[in-house]
């Protein structure tokens, strides 16, 4: 006799946390690749988001703390410490959750975050973005609607490539 | 550190805004969510689980002693399983026919068929005192409702459940 039980998968629980913070928005797209290979590409962080983000020139990790000090599962991942260099000038420390599926990260001024779950031999994938600043909660809709306009294009680019590193390898 | 000291601690940090201790709010209750949505919404319990993580974390704020984080989320939960189910059940299709309901144990059926079967409220009660084991006092606060219902709504959920059961 089993009682019923379910998970959340990442991509809900990833919808979750955008439908609970200000100013982000997030999108959900089905990439044609599985999910070990989708996920064994992005998670290369260093090299993969100044791909993917194009204002981002740079990102580089400082510090990798592999499981919390309690070992809790609950919250497993490990924990990166990492500084984005933009095109713009921009400079941000970001600290950093990853394991298999997830991706949160969070500087002072911006929030990012991506899920993946595998979807037969596809994966189903979402990306997270905002911006945090002071008055957030005044200031969402608007914070919102200017993230709601990048993301869709940093989905586009993930897609991109996923295929051409898929097509590459293939050859 | 214990479960809910960290939740604990993780709520304070969430408050004040704090997008990673948000993440891992939501890791560490996410498994109780859906472990009480599930009883109750059944085919839906992604969305109930999803609605209710929703509902608690965006009035987080408004939660004044950050150690009732369980007791509080459980009552959001419960309510939200309730409201899917409700709206769902018109498109619940009956997993265990009557005809079929002779054949039941030889089919092997599962909790899950004859839970199917009892309303949302009487699922809830289910749960709540013979799954989770709160008393009546606790159980009638979580469902918004005056204990002698809880003892009612009970009575008739187990009976049911025990005719279901034995069909």
């Amino acid at each position: 006799m089993t009682w019923p039980d379910t998970e959340l998968d990442p991509v809900r629980r990833l919808h979750v946390l955008a439908a609970a913070m200000p100013g982000v928005s997030v999108e959900q797209t089905t990439l044609d690749a599985p999910f070990d290979f989708v996920w064994g590409l992005l998670s290369d962080l260093e090299a993969e988001l100044p791909r993917i983000v194009r204002d981002v020139r740079s990102l580089t990790i400082t510090r990798r703390t592999p499981e919390m000090p309690n070992g809790d599962r609950r919250l497993a991942g490990e924990r990166l410490e990492a500084y984005a260099r933009g095109y713009g000038g921009l400079r941000a420390r970001f600290d950093i959750v990853l394991r298999p599926g997830w991706c949160v990260m969070r500087s002072r001024f911006l929030v990012g975050g991506m899920a993946a779950a595998p979807d037969g031999e596809r994966t189903v994938f979402a990306f997270l973005g905002g911006m945090r600043v002071p008055g957030q909660v005044l200031a969402a809709p608007l914070l919102s609607a200017i993230a709601g306009r990048l993301t869709p294009g940093v989905l586009r680019h993930i897609a991109d490539r996923v295929q051409e590193t898929r097509r590459a390898s293939r050859s | 550190m214990s479960v809910s000291g960290e939740a604990e601690l993780l709520v304070r940090a969430a408050q004040l805004g704090d997008a990673l201790a948000l993440a891992e709010l939501l890791d560490l209750i996410a498994p109780a969510v859906t472990r009480w949505c599930a009883p109750i919404a059944l085919q839906d319990a992604q969305d109930a689980a999803q609605e209710a993580l929703i509902s608690i974390l965006r009035n987080l704020h408004s939660l004044r002693d950050p150690a009732a984080i369980y007791g509080w989320a459980r009552t959001v939960a419960v309510r939200e399983a309730v409201r899917v189910a409700r709206s769902a059940r018109r498109e619940l299709p009956t997993l265990l026919p009557d005809g079929a309901a002779a054949d039941g144990a030889q089919l092997g059926v599962e909790i899950r068929d004859v839970l199917a079967r009892l309303d949302p409220e009487q699922r809830a009660v289910l749960m709540l005192r013979d799954v989770e084991g709160l008393d009546e006092h606790t159980a009638a606060m979580v469902l918004s409702v005056p204990q002698g219902t809880v003892k009612s709504r009970l009575f008739r959920a187990r009976r049911k459940f025990r005719t279901e059961w034995q069909l």
